[in-house]
C-alpha cells in the first residue's frame, strides 16, 4: 500500500525547502526526498553573502540546515539519502518508489532537483575525480594544505572558492579562458590582490596527466595555440552548473542545455506537476530566486489541490 | 546500525583490508563534509545487506593522512573496493555516489 501525501517535493535545495516551508504552513501533508543531505547546493558553498536576512555573512551548511529545520517545525517530512527507483510522475495521482522498498503517492509533486558542477569534458577528467580533482572546494580544500593548486574558471564560485582555498594552499594559480573575470568585481579585486593567487587568463584545459594521481594540467594558450603541461597538486573546477532533470527527460520536453518550461505558477504541460529552481529556464540562478520559485509552486500546488 | 560499518586506523590496514578474507569496501571519510553525512546512510543500508559478506570500513582521512597520500585519495568521500588484497573496482567519489551503484559495484566483487 502506497503512503499517500498531498505534495511530494523532489530536491532539499533553497527551491524545495522553502515548497515545503509554505506547503507545510497550509497544513499539506508535505514529503520532502532528497538524495543526499539538505541543502542543494548551499550546502557546500563556504559562505554566503547576498542572502537577505543575514547582515552578516553565514556559512551555507548554516543556511542549509536553518532552512531544513524550519520546514520540519512546520510539519514537512524530510528525507535524507533517498533515491527514486522508479516514477510515474504523468498521472493523476504521481508514484514514486523509493530505494526499491516503498511506494509513496500524491496528486501534486513538486521536481526542484537544481544542478550539478559542470564537467569540463577533457580528457583524464574521469580518471583522476577523487585523485587530485575536485568540484567542491568546502569537501576537498583541507586536502591540499601547503600545496599548488589551480582552479579552473572565472566566474563568482571560481573566483571566491578561490580566496577560500588560500587558507590551505600554499599558491592558487586561477586558469581562466577569457582575459578578465566575470565575477563580481568585489571579490575579483580581492582575488587579484591576493598575494597566494596568480592568474592565467586566455588559457583554457586541454587534458590532465599523472601515474596514479593528478600531476600535470594541460593548457592552451588561446592567442598563440600554444599548449604547455603545468605541475600541479590538484585542480579544483568551477566552470557552472548543469540542470538535474533525469527524472523530467521522460515526461517534458526539455530545452537547449536540459532546462525544463514552465508557467510563471511554476506549472508544466502535466496537471500537479510542478518545477522550481535552478533547472527551469530563467535568467538569473540565485538562492533568492530559487526561493522565489518554490514559494510560488507551493502555493500554485495548493490551489490545485483545494480546487480538485 | 552502527556495529555494521567498523572504523579502522592506518595501522589496521594491512590486516584488515589488504589481509581480509571477504572483499572490502572501505570508505575515506572526513568532518564537516557535506557529501560524507550524505553517503552514511547508504553505506549503512548497503553494508547491512551485504553482511558477512563483504566487510565495510571506514577511516577517518584527517587522522590518517600519511595512508590517504599513499593511496593517491584527494576528495572525500572516496570509496576504495578491494578484492584478494588489491583494488577490483574504479573508486567512486564525490557527493553524488547513488545507493543503488554502491550495490552494483559491491555486487561486482563477489562475482
Amino acid at each position: 500500500m502506497a503512503e499517500r501525501h498531498d505534495v511530494v517535493i523532489i530536491g532539499a535545495g533553497p527551491a524545495g525547502l522553502a515548497a515545503a516551508i509554505y506547503a507545510a504552513r497550509a497544513r499539506l501533508r508535505t514529503l520532502v526526498l532528497d538524495e543526499s543531505i539538505p541543502g542543494g547546493q548551499v550546502k557546500t558553498t563556504h559562505k554566503v553573502s547576498n542572502y537577505p536576512g543575514f547582515a552578516q555573512d553565514v556559512e551555507g551548511a548554516a543556511l542549509a540546515a536553518a532552512f531544513a529545520a524550519q520546514a520540519q517545525r512546520f510539519g514537512a517530512d524530510v528525507r535524507r539519502a533517498v533515491e527514486i527507483t522508479k516514477h510515474d510522475l504523468a498521472s493523476p495521482v504521481k508514484t514514486l518508489e523509493l530505494d526499491e522498498e516503498e511506494t509513496v503517492e500524491a496528486r501534486a509533486v513538486i521536481v526542484a532537483t537544481g544542478a550539478r558542477p559542470r564537467p569540463l569534458g577533457v580528457p583524464g577528467e574521469d580518471v583522476f575525480k577523487g585523485r587530485g580533482l575536485s568540484y567542491c572546494a568546502t569537501c576537498d580544500g583541507a586536502y591540499f594544505e601547503g600545496k599548488d593548486i589551480h582552479v579552473i574558471g572565472g566566474g563568482n564560485s571560481a573566483v571566491e572558492e578561490s580566496l577560500f582555498l588560500t587558507q590551505f594552499a600554499r599558491t592558487v594559480t586561477i586558469v581562466h579562458q577569457f582575459q578578465e573575470f566575470q565575477a563580481e568585481p568585489a571579490s575579483a579585486q580581492e582575488a587579484l590582490a591576493h598575494p597566494k593567487i596568480r592568474v592565467l587568463f586566455g588559457h583554457e584545459p586541454r587534458a590532465f596527466h599523472g601515474e596514479k594521481a593528478l600531476e600535470r594540467l594541460e593548457v592552451e594558450d588561446l592567442r598563440t595555440h600554444e599548449r604547455k603541461q603545468l605541475r600541479t597538486d590538484g585542480v579544483f573546477v568551477f566552470i557552472g552548473m548543469v540542470p538535474r532533470t533525469e527524472l523530467l527527460a521522460p515526461y517534458l520536453e526539455l530545452e537547449p542545455g536540459g532546462y525544463v518550461e514552465t508557467t510563471d505558477g511554476m506549472e508544466t504541460k502535466i496537471p500537479g506537476l510542478y518545477v522550481a529552481g535552478d533547472l527551469r529556464v530563467k535568467r538569473f540562478r540565485q538562492i533568492t530566486t530559487a526561493v522565489a520559485d518554490g514559494t510560488v509552486a507551493a502555493l500554485a500546488a495548493q490551489k490545485y489541490l483545494r480546487a480538485g | 546500525m552502527s556495529g555494521i560499518v567498523q572504523e579502522i586506523v592506518a595501522a589496521d590496514y594491512d590486516r584488515e583490508v589488504l589481509g581480509a578474507e571477504t572483499p572490502v569496501v572501505l570508505d575515506f571519510f572526513s568532518t564537516e563534509c557535506p557529501p560524507c553525512e550524505a553517503l552514511a546512510p547508504k553505506f549503512e543500508a548497503v553494508a547491512g545487506q551485504f553482511a558477512g559478506k563483504v566487510r565495510f570500513l571506514k577511516i577517518f582521512r584527517q587522522g590518517n593522512r600519511d595512508l590517504a597520500v599513499r593511496l593517491g585519495v584527494t576528495g572525500s568521500p572516496t570509496l576504495l573496493f578491494f578484492k584478494a588484497g588489491s583494488e577490483a573496482a574504479p573508486r567512486m567519489s564525490g557527493e553524488d555516489i547513488k545507493r543503488s551503484a554502491l550495490k552494483a559495484a559491491v555486487e561486482g566483487l563477489l562475482a
